[in-house]
């Protein structure tokens, strides 16, 4: 008998929980294929060591972007593959819930449960990521108060309010993590004239990338290829510069906090002020966001203790009292 | 014979009256009961050990993404 499993199908990780068990994995979302042939070389964090450093014929690729299939075919190998590894097989089909973006269209979310029957799923339904975050980060949301929760993932922020079990006001913009990966990418390669992987992008945004100044700000050494030359080459780049240039991703989170915020009834609106935002996911361990969201929106914003895993564990809560929360899935009747 | 055809429309249409009545009122309280169920599956005390368990969990190194 398959035990029942709750996966948050995230744009840069994807972490699958097991019904009595809890969190038994917790890999990025890559997949690394043989040009070629087809055939799959790795998945998870052996593919997501292979990112940009790969020879001709092996290509590492993230089949997800801005929390959709970009690639339906390699995502349903790659949900596959992570399914046998935590045990299931074509005997042991379970019932699944998959966390997705709650603006995924129509078509994005029968990719989605398509993806997952055909790699093994005995059933799937889906559940929006903001419920699942309000849920894993112990938000009292069964009660009639104002409940605000911040979702930021690698290729989407949500921002949602929550009352009495249900979603009273959404926003989402598929911006997340990887557009400031990329903007950094972008702004070494205009301003300084070398190019760098992804992977070098992120380390930047992690050492010393921020939202809002920060006490303790160092310089970094950045290494890459000189466009011109072609030459490596290495730079210093100030946490000033790293901030200027993620400046539009940061802008587009916070409006849409503030845009969610003014879509809420004034009776929960008051809520917020003392209870505050909490804000979960990759993307909200940025320096200094939660005091820019907080001086932007003069809202206290709080850090989720389960940033990463919120989401699953949400979801992972929904497999445990199945029968109870299905009215919680997508398209569901309420 | 057209008494009997009376008393048993009649007898049908009352069936079908408290079948009807029957149906209603358990519709209505099923939607009470499974909004009930679904709050009290919500509650911190039905999640405690669902969100206790990432105790458990292992947190990634540094040289892994961070994001989500």
């Amino acid at each position: 008998m398959a035990r029942d499993l709750a996966i948050d199908l995230g744009t840069a990780n994807t972490l699958v929980y097991m019904k009595g068990r809890g969190i038994v994995l917790n890999e990025p979302s890559v997949i690394a294929l043989n040009r070629q042939t087809g055939e799959v070389l790795a998945t998870g964090r052996e593919a997501w060591q292979m990112i940009g450093r790969t020879p001709g014929y092996i290509v590492a690729v993230r089949p997800l972007r801005g929390g959709a299939i970009t690639d339906f075919e390699i995502t349903e190998r790659m949900i596959r593959l992570l399914l046998q590894r935590v045990g299931v097989s074509r005997f042991t089909r379970p019932k699944v819930v998959i966390c997705v973006p709650s603006a995924i269209t129509e078509v994005e979310r029968r990719a989605v449960t398509d993806a997952a029957r055909r790699a093994g799923a005995a059933d799937a339904n889906l559940i929006e990521q903001p419920m699942a975050a309000a849920i894993g980060a112990d938000l009292p949301i069964d009660e009639p108060v104002g409940n605000m929760v911040i979702d930021i993932g690698g290729g989407t922020s949500e921002t949602a309010v929550i009352s009495l079990g249900g979603i009273v006001a959404l926003e989402a913009v598929r911006v997340g993590s990887f557009d400031i990966d990329a903007a950094i990418q972008n702004y070494v390669r205009r301003e300084h004239g070398i190019a760098i992987g992804e992977r070098t992008a992120e380390e930047i945004k992690v050492a010393i990338g921020s939202a809002d100044p920060t006490h303790d700000e160092n310089q970094a050494e950045v290494r890459g290829r000189d466009l011109m030359t072609g030459l490596p080459k290495t730079v210093i780049l100030t946490p000033e510069e790293v901030r200027s240039a993620i400046e539009d991703v940061v802008s587009s989170i916070v409006s849409s906090v503030i845009r969610c915020l003014s879509k809420a009834p004034p009776e929960l609106s008051q809520d917020f002020l003392v209870r505050g935002m909490y804000l979960v996911g990759g993307g909200g361990l940025l320096r200094g966001l939660a005091e820019r969201i907080e001086r932007e929106t003069e809202v206290p914003v709080r850090m989720s203790n389960v940033p990463l895993e919120a989401v699953v564990l949400g979801a992972g809560h929904v497999i445990e009292h199945y029968e109870a929360l299905k009215g919680m899935f997508m398209g569901a009747r309420r | 014979m057209t008494v009997a055809v009376v008393v048993a429309v009649v007898v049908i249409v009352a069936v079908a009256v408290a079948v009807g009545l029957v149906l209603r009122t358990r519709t209505s309280s099923d939607g009470v009961d499974s909004f009930r169920r679904q709050i009290d599956a919500l509650s911190p005390e039905a999640r405690r050990p669902t969100v206790d368990q990432v105790k458990n969990v292992e947190r990634p190194g540094d040289d892994e993404p961070e994001d989500q």
